[in-house]
Order: C-alpha cells, then sequence, then structure tokens
C-alpha cells in the first residue's frame, strides 16, 4: 500500500471545506435562480420591448389605388406593380464589391449609396419604383439587410392627351394634380398594416397580432370621352403649331348634363415621364387662367337686357358712328355699324351696341347677372390652382366700366367659367354644375338665370353670329345648326393693353336641341391671325364636327355636299344660311326668319 | 502491474450511482435537444454547414456516443491507475497546448487558436486540459498533503505550473478554460487543506489588487461592468451577444415561448447552440426550463461532492479529491456560463458542460463522469468488503 493510500491521511483533511465550497456554489446557484426570476418573472417586459425593438418591424399593407377611367370604362390612370428596394442600415455590412454590384444594378453612384447605407435608423429607401424583373436581380444577390417590398406605380395610358386632366401622383402615391388631387381620398383608399417579427436576415417569421387589412382605393369614372379628348386634344394641337399661339384650351361639355366630356390644355407633358416638367407644361389653364374674355360675354348682356324687357329682339340700337365716349374714355368698334338689331349686335359683335344696352341695365343687376352665372367665385371642381376670376363689387363700378363689362373686358373669367356660363343659352336658361364625374341620373334640372324664351332668342342671335354675316361663319359645323360668340381680347400686361391677344370662342350644337358644348382658347396667337373668329372658330368647327358625328348625333341641317366645301373655305362669301329652315321648329316663340338680315360680308371683330 | 489487471473487476450496471447517472443522463438529453432546436436555424442558413439543419445535431449525436463510450471505458479504469498516470497526462496535455499554439497545426476561428484538426474531427486539448487538471492536482494534492501548510512546497510549485498553464491558454486565447482550470487546481489544494491564513491572504491580495486596478481606470471599470447593463453599454457592438441573451430570457418568462419558438437564435444571439444555449432554454422552455437546469447541476454537484467526501472517509483520499474536483469543474464552468447568460458575469467563452454543442468539452466531461463513476463503485465495493 502506498503512502497516499493511507487511510490516515484521510483524517487530515479537513471536511468543512468541502461542505464550505458546496455551500459557496450552491449559493451561486441560488443566485443564478433569483436572476432567472427577476428577468423572467418581474423584468421580462423590458426585455421583450428591448426585444421588439430589434425584431418586430410593421410592415404597410399598401392599398391600391382606385383607377380612372372615361366614362365608357377607358383607362385613364391605372396601378401597375412595382418594387423598391430599401435596407435596414445596422444590417447591411457590405464589401465594397457588393456595394459597387448593387450600385451598378441599380444605376446609382457608389457614394450616394454609401451615404445611404450609412444613415442612422433602421429603414431606407435605397431605389424606388423599379420594375419587378430588375428588383428580382437586386434580390438576387443576396445581400444582408437589403430588402424589397411591392409598391404600385401610377401610368396614365393616355399620356400626354388627358395629362391635366388626370394630373398625376407623387412618389407616396398620393395625388399632386389634377383628378389624381381632386379626387385623392376616394382613390386612395386606406392603408392597412401587419405586426410581424423578423429573423435577423429580415425573413418574416410570424405576425404579431391580427393584421389591418388595407381598404381598397376606389375607381372613379369621369365624365370625360376618351375619344373626344383625343380629339380636342389633336385639333388644339393643330391649332397651336398653325398660329404659332403660346397656349390653348379647349373644354367641351355635355349640354344637357353638365359633364365635362373633354378637358385639354397646351402645352402640355407626359404624366408618365415627368423628369423635364415646367410650371408652364403643368398649368390646367382652363381652370387656373383668368382672362378678360372680351366680345364672349355680350350675350350674356343682351340676355339680361331681353330678361327685363329693356329690349327686344329686334330693337333697333344706334352703333353710328362706330365709337362712343363715356367720360374720357372711348368705346369703338372695329367697324361702324350704323342702326343694328340687338340681334345684329350680337351677329356683328358690336362694342358700342353692347354698351348702349348696358346703359340701360343697373350695375347691381349687371352684377347679380354676372354672379348668377358662377363669374367670380371658382367652379370648386378640386383642381388645384382653380381661380374665380376678377368681377369687382358693382358698387364701385364707374360708368366706364360698367360699359367695358358688357363686352367682356374690366372683368376676367377661366375657360371653364365661360363654357359653363353658356350653358343657359344651350339649355333653356338654366344653368347646371359642371362635373368632372359621370352622372348616370336623369338630365339635372339646372338653377334658373333667364327665361327659356330669352334663352333662345339669344340662341338665334348666336346661331347668327356663326351664319353669314356673323363673325365665325368658320365655326360652321356641316349638317348641323351651330350657335356661338367669337371673343377677341387685348391682353393686359402690366395694366397696360398689349398687342397680344386672347382669342376665344364658345358655341354648342345642334341648335335645334343643344347635345354639345365646345369652349376654345387660343393664347398669344402669332400667325398673323388674332380674330377669335379665324383662329379659335375653326377649333370648333373641328371638334364639333367630329364629336357630333362620332356621338351619332342626328344632322338638323342636312346640307347637299358642295356646300360643306364653301362653307368651311370660303367664309366670306354668303355660305347658304344654316339656320332658318329649321329655325321655325326650334322655337315657336323665336324671331321671325323675316327678321334676320343676311349681310354681304362677314363682321370683322371688335376688340 | 499489467493493464488487464485494472480491467478484471467488471462494472454491474446496478453498482452505478443513480443519484448521479440519472441528472447526468438527463441534462446530456436535454442538451441534444436544444443543441438541435437552437442550430436550426443557423445549420439551415449557412453555406459551411451545406444548409444541413441536422448538422450540428448529428455530430452532437456521435460526440455522445463517443463520449458515453469513452465514460465507460474510463469506468473500467481503477483510480490507482488514473493517479499513476496523472502527472504524465498532465503534462501530454501541456504538450497539447504547446502543440495549439504553434501557428499551421493548431486551427484558428475566430481570433482563436484553440484546435487541433485531426482528421474529420477537431480537438480542442483545453477541455481535456480542465480533466487532467482535476486528476493532476488531485495527485499533486495527495502527494504533498503534508506539504500544503508550507508555502513554498505546496503552494509555490502548483503556482508555477499554473502560470505555465495560464500563459499556454492565454496565448490562444481562452480565458474561460483558464480561469476554469485555475479554480479546479487551487480548489482542490483548498479542499486538500492548504494553509488556510496563506489562501486566505494570497486571495486577499489578488482581489485588492483586482479592484484597484479596476476602480483606478475608469475605462477599464466602465468595460468591466458594461454587461450589467448591456442595452445602454454599446448594445450592437460589446453589449449585443448579452443583450440578446437577457432578451431570450425575458421573452420566455415562465412557461417559455415552446419548444423551437425562439426568435433569438434566429441569427440574432451569436452562438445559440454552444455559449448562449441556456438563453435559448431560457427563451423557449421559459424560468420552468432554466430551474430544472440548474436544480439538475446542482444534483450533480451535490453528488459530486458527496461521492468525494465518501471516498475520503473510506481513506482513498485521491479518488475523493478526483470526484470533487470534478465537482468544482462542472459547478464552476456551468456557474460562469449561466452567470454570462444571465448578465451575471461578464461575457467569457465558456460552453455549458454536459448540454452545450462541442466533440471535446462532450468527451471530457464524459469522461470525468466515467472516473467519478468508478470512484463511487470503489466505494462500493470497499462498503462490500471487496478488494476495489
Amino acid at each position: 500500500m502506498k503512502f497516499a493510500d493511507s487511510p490516515l491521511l484521510s483524517q487530515t483533511v479537513p471536511a468543512w471545506r468541502a461542505r464550505f465550497m458546496l455551500g459557496a456554489l450552491m449559493l451561486g446557484f441560488a443566485a443564478l435562480i433569483t436572476r432567472a426570476v427577476y428577468l423572467q418573472g418581474v423584468n421580462n417586459e423590458y426585455y421583450q420591448e428591448k426585444g421588439a425593438s430589434r425584431y418586430a418591424r410593421t410592415l404597410p399593407l399598401a392599398a391600391t389605388r382606385g383607377r380612372i377611367s372615361d366614362r365608357y370604362g377607358d383607362m385613364l390612370a391605372v396601378s401597375t406593380p412595382v418594387r423598391s428596394i430599401w435596407a435596414i442600415p445596422d444590417d447591411t455590412k457590405l464589401q465594397p464589391a457588393q456595394v459597387r454590384e448593387l450600385a451598378r444594378l441599380l444605376d446609382l453612384e457608389v457614394r450616394d449609396l454609401d451615404r445611404k447605407l450609412a444613415t442612422d435608423g433602421d429603414f431606407v429607401f435605397i431605389k424606388r419604383q423599379i420594375s419587378p424583373e430588375l428588383a428580382g436581380r437586386v434580390m438576387a444577390l443576396n445581400l444582408p439587410g437589403i430588402h424589397d417590398q411591392p409598391e404600385f406605380r401610377r401610368y396614365y395610358p393616355s399620356g400626354e392627351v388627358a395629362a391635366h386632366l388626370i394630373g398625376f401622383t407623387g412618389a407616396e402615391d398620393h395625388g399632386q394634380e389634377g383628378m389624381e388631387l381632386a379626387f385623392d381620398a376616394r382613390l386612395t383608399g386606406e392603408a392597412g398594416s401587419r405586426r410581424v417579427i423578423k429573423d435577423r436576415r429580415g425573413a418574416i417569421i410570424e405576425d404579431v397580432e391580427g393584421a389591418r387589412q388595407p381598404r381598397e382605393g376606389q375607381d372613379i369614372r369621369l365624365s370625360v370621352d376618351a375619344k373626344l379628348q383625343y380629339q380636342a386634344y389633336a385639333a388644339l394641337q393643330d391649332a397651336i403649331s398653325a398660329n404659332h399661339a403660346k397656349a390653348g384650351t379647349v373644354a367641351v361639355l355635355d349640354a344637357k348634363s353638365g359633364e365635362i366630356l373633354a378637358l385639354v390644355n397646351a402645352p402640355t407633358y407626359n404624366p408618365n415621364n415627368r423628369e423635364k416638367l415646367s410650371g408652364a407644361q403643368l398649368r390646367n389653364r382652363a381652370f387656373t387662367d383668368s382672362f378678360e374674355p372680351g366680345s364672349t360675354l355680350k350675350p350674356f348682356t343682351i340676355a339680361l337686357a331681353l330678361e327685363q324687357g329693356k329690349v327686344r329682339f329686334d330693337t333697333p340700337i344706334q352703333t353710328a358712328p362706330g365709337h362712343l365716349t363715356i367720360g374720357n374714355a372711348t368705346i369703338s368698334d372695329a367697324h361702324p355699324h350704323g342702326v343694328l338689331s340687338v340681334a345684329e349686335v350680337i351677329q356683328k359683335s358690336s362694342n358700342v351696341g353692347a354698351a348702349k344696352i348696358a346703359g340701360q341695365l343697373t350695375p347691381h343687376d349687371m352684377w347679380n347677372n354676372f354672379d348668377a352665372l358662377g363669374f367670380g367665385a371658382p367652379l370648386k371642381l378640386g383642381f388645384p390652382g382653380e381661380v374665380g376670376g376678377r368681377l369687382r363689387p358693382w358698387k364701385f363700378w364707374k360708368p366706364i366700366e360698367q360699359a367695358t363689362m358688357s363686352y367682356g373686358h374690366g372683368i376676367s373669367v377661366s375657360l371653364m367659367q365661360l363654357a359653363h356660363a353658356y350653358l343657359v343659352f344651350a339649355r333653356d336658361g338654366d344653368l347646371v354644375p359642371p362635373t368632372l364625374v359621370r352622372q348616370d341620373g336623369e338630365p339635372v334640372a339646372g338653377t334658373r338665370v333667364y327665361s327659356p324664351q330669352t334663352a333662345r332668342e339669344v340662341r338665334a342671335m348666336l346661331e347668327m353670329a356663326v351664319g353669314p354675316g356673323g363673325t365665325a361663319p368658320k365655326a360652321q359645323v356641316p349638317g348641323y345648326r351651330v350657335a356661338g360668340k367669337t371673343g377677341t381680347a387685348h391682353k393686359l400686361e402690366g395694366g397696360v393693353y398689349a398687342h397680344k391677344y386672347v382669342s376665344s370662342f364658345v358655341g354648342f350644337a345642334p341648335v335645334s336641341d343643344p347635345r354639345l358644348l365646345v369652349a376654345v382658347m387660343i393664347d398669344e396667337p402669332s400667325g398673323g391671325m388674332h380674330y377669335g373668329g379665324d383662329v379659335a372658330a375653326p377649333v370648333f368647327s373641328r371638334i364639333m364636327g367630329a364629336a357630333l358625328r362620332s356621338l351619332g348625333v342626328p344632322p338638323d341641317a342636312p346640307e347637299p355636299p358642295v356646300l360643306k366645301m364653301a362653307a368651311g373655305t370660303a367664309p366670306a362669301k354668303p355660305a347658304k344660311p344654316a339656320a332658318p329652315p329649321a329655325r321655325a321648329a326650334l322655337a315657336p316663340k323665336a324671331m321671325p326668319v323675316a327678321a334676320l338680315r343676311v349681310p354681304r360680308r362677314p363682321a370683322r371683330e371688335p376688340m | 502491474m499489467s493493464v488487464y489487471r485494472y480491467a478484471r473487476a467488471p462494472a454491474q450496471p446496478a453498482d452505478i450511482d443513480s443519484l448521479l447517472a440519472w441528472p447526468v443522463l438527463v441534462l446530456l438529453l436535454i442538451g441534444l435537444v436544444m443543441v438541435y432546436s437552437a442550430s436550426i436555424a443557423t445549420a439551415g442558413g449557412s453555406r459551411f454547414t451545406g444548409h444541413q439543419e441536422t448538422y450540428f445535431l448529428v455530430r452532437h449525436a456521435v460526440f455522445l456516443s463517443i463520449g458515453l463510450i469513452a465514460g465507460a471505458v474510463a469506468f473500467q479504469l481503477p483510480l490507482r491507475a488514473w493517479q499513476q498516470f496523472a502527472p504524465w497526462v498532465f503534462l501530454a496535455g501541456g504538450l497539447l497546448l504547446i502543440l495549439v499554439i504553434v501557428p499551421h497545426i493548431g486551427r484558428e476561428v475566430n481570433g482563436a487558436r484553440r484546435w487541433l484538426p485531426l482528421g474529420p474531427v477537431n480537438l480542442q486539448p483545453s477541455e481535456f486540459m480542465k480533466l487532467f487538471a482535476v486528476l493532476y492536482a488531485a495527485d499533486y494534492t495527495v502527494r504533498k498533503l503534508e506539504d500544503l501548510g508550507s508555502f513554498k512546497r505546496g503552494f509555490l510549485p502548483m503556482a508555477m505550473v499554473m502560470l505555465l498553464v495560464g500563459f499556454l491558454l492565454l496565448r490562444e486565447p481562452d480565458f474561460g478554460a483558464f480561469v476554469v482550470i485555475v479554480a479546479i487546481a487551487f480548489g482542490i489544494l483548498f479542499l486538500g487543506g492548504i494553509n488556510l491564513r496563506l489562501f486566505l491572504l494570497l486571495a486577499l491580495v489578488l482581489v485588492i489588487g483586482f479592484v484597484a486596478l479596476v476602480w483606478l481606470s475608469p475605462y477599464r471599470r466602465a468595460r468591466m461592468f458594461s454587461f450589467m447593463d448591456p442595452f445602454e453599454n454599446d448594445p450592437f457592438g460589446k453589449g449585443y451577444q448579452l443583450s440578446h441573451a437577457l432578451i431570450a430570457f425575458g421573452r420566455g418568462e415562465w412557461a417559455g415561448v415552446g419548444l423551437g419558438a425562439s426568435v433569438e437564435k434566429l441569427f440574432y444571439l451569436p452562438e445559440p447552440h454552444t455559449d448562449f444555449l441556456l438563453a435559448v432554454i431560457a427563451e423557449e422552455l421559459g424560468f420552468a426550463g432554466v430551474a430544472v437546469v440548474v436544480l439538475l447541476f446542482l444534483l450533480v454537484v451535490q453528488r459530486l461532492f458527496a461521492i468525494g467526501r465518501q471516498a475520503i472517509t473510506l481513506g482513498r483520499v485521491y479518488s475523493g479529491m478526483v470526484a470533487q474536483g470534478v465537482g468544482i469543474w462542472l459547478g464552476v464552468q456551468a456557474f460562469i456560463n449561466m452567470g454570462v447568460n444571465m448578465g451575471l458575469l461578464p461575457t467569457k467563452g465558456l460552453t455549458l458542460p454536459l448540454m452545450s454543442f462541442g466533440g471535446s468539452g462532450i468527451v471530457a466531461n464524459c469522461i470525468a463522469l466515467g472516473i467519478v463513476l468508478r470512484v463511487d463503485w470503489e466505494n462500493r465495493q470497499l462498503m462490500k468488503g471487496l478488494p476495489a
């Protein structure tokens, strides 16, 4: 037996030391249990919160934006799926080669990418709205902390044709212009969300709580007719280039319902590619630009005088010697006319005649008249920057102002206001609110402004203006009876009338039962012509003709084909009057045919 | 003393101490299950494992089998033989430690050179060195039992050996193993009866020196105590691991989120199947799981000490020292690992004995327990009046 095995030795090993050591270890283990109780039973919520902040994420569930279509369901704005690449900067520990590869794929500067990846926080967009195919290639790189998410990109199939009307959305998928802005709340819907736990590589492990489902955006069916929209666009573009004009606007309205069937502006832009967008392109001039309308306002003055019984259809007005002095200002006609009937004041567009008729009206009544027509206040269709125009309070009107306002100066309107106001003549004196949303109900009963008889009489005057001896034979549409009024106004620049013009034409057809109303405004035509009858009327004619035919509106003035050409090419020659054969059928109380004098040549348009 | 003479007494299963064997087996099995649960995601998501989810499970099971066989073999050897070979085994362990820090021989993983490539597996000498330290320190204590009162003859030689081993271990570096081995060596010396005043004095000097060192430098102080609030101190740097371990504990609450349902193991918690296995247990099995593990370790340690005490009473001091030495080893290492997991101690790389993934550690643990079961078996033989 070795020494070490001797039983005697065991007596020298102090037994308490083992007990002490075991006791110390037991104490240690007791401390562990205590600590575990604290961690898991007492302070657990604190640690859970810390944990949640690291791997619980609230993911948005995008609501699909509603689509915008024309009145027949043709898509004008749709959302297509795209993907956005984003990163959790804390998780992206990329090699320089990986950064370069990522930058190359996404067409980014390496420096910019580095800066994005160096930001604090747990979310940064690397690149938004890329094709799903490219996103797939990025994700195939399998980089830590790089993620992609589905998004939608707005696409506008009609491109620049309906750019101003539809508008566009910004990066956050909210409307910034046009209908996209006006109906943003309805189109947007409501994004849902889900709270998930993600593993460190970004994969979703589980949903923490029930997801809030998104409420999809509503589709909107506009009143617009995509076909008419395109026809209006094409006609306006041609007119702009033919007249070397700065800008222009066309609005087409349904006379029965007040629905806006087409609305185009020039210059325009492509809403699908807005990289080089200027303010001028962006302007929805039909709503945002007010201008002095000029003679297009005369019919309203005449209508008020007719309504009040101050004049009748054939009341003679002395317009000689072609100018009229009020105070120290002089109003003049482009061509002196002598004695004109009230109807002829419209037909020949006599400023002096209009001013003299206005002289029989009170400023208060005139103001009320303009106000009832919607001038001086925005139409509130939801377009950004909609203007109300300038309509000064009647108490401060000077006599000269009242006189000039009768023929559309000293007052300003937007084209849409003007087009809207003309509905009173296209209808029987009542006014319906304009709308951009398709109306499916019965024809709307509007607010009465004039009696039906007054409306019909003015309608007849407006038909004369388009007919032979009127200011706008170029507005005629073969096969249809057309009514309308030209306007040619000097532009105000710094308070002074400059040698720049705004040419306009507002008209409707067919006169026997007006269906469509077209308003045209050409800004600063500089191709040698500037009268509304020369610049705006042909645009009206083209659009109105195409629209009536495409809507299948039955012609109310059948014409032999040979005269169509004459009407289109030689307005100076007295063409066959378009109106008289059907005149009697139109309105029993309208002017007798005999009262109409057929002039030898179209009157020149006064300013 | 030929080898076959040692093997002549085959152990009967009935003579195995069930109070030790069962808790150990349960810990080994919980360990196997939790290693699998903890490693599924990391193994499945890693190129290095070939995206096999069972990569660590299979290896752990193989190591466990090897460990059980090695434990059974160790059980066959009488303690006398272990004592005889102890200095040589310890020396061999030291040589392996030298070998492991030689470049091109030792294998480096994550900046630490701790492994010797051995065909398909890697050997981690420091794990075995813990076992060898038990065997050697017990032998040293028994041999120097009468000199333990002396600083020069009792304390100094072991201190010199520890300095040498410590130097080698810190070259790897493997600070955790160093702490455990020093605890084993001086723990056994303490149990053997080293001069208490000397021991306390030395301990006092060490503590004062350490405290002064830490206290005098605010930087070191901050680092030393940063583990106490890992969310405030650099939560995504030094405190990252610990903060996620604490979150795992908090998420587990009393009953756990359920086996397999841990979130922290999904790439958040580094080393979920090795150093931070307890955190995964805490998250999936809750406080109940943690308490069971702690109590099982307590049972094991308590039983190891009891077996050692019995051996000493029977006059078998070496056997007793070995048994209690293994108790210190498993107790200290388990305490440190769990303390680190719970943020009670600064983070050091130490696995949870019997449970964490790691072939060398499991095999060394199994051999050590085989030896202790042998001690117990020999105790019983003696009490039956049979030769041990």
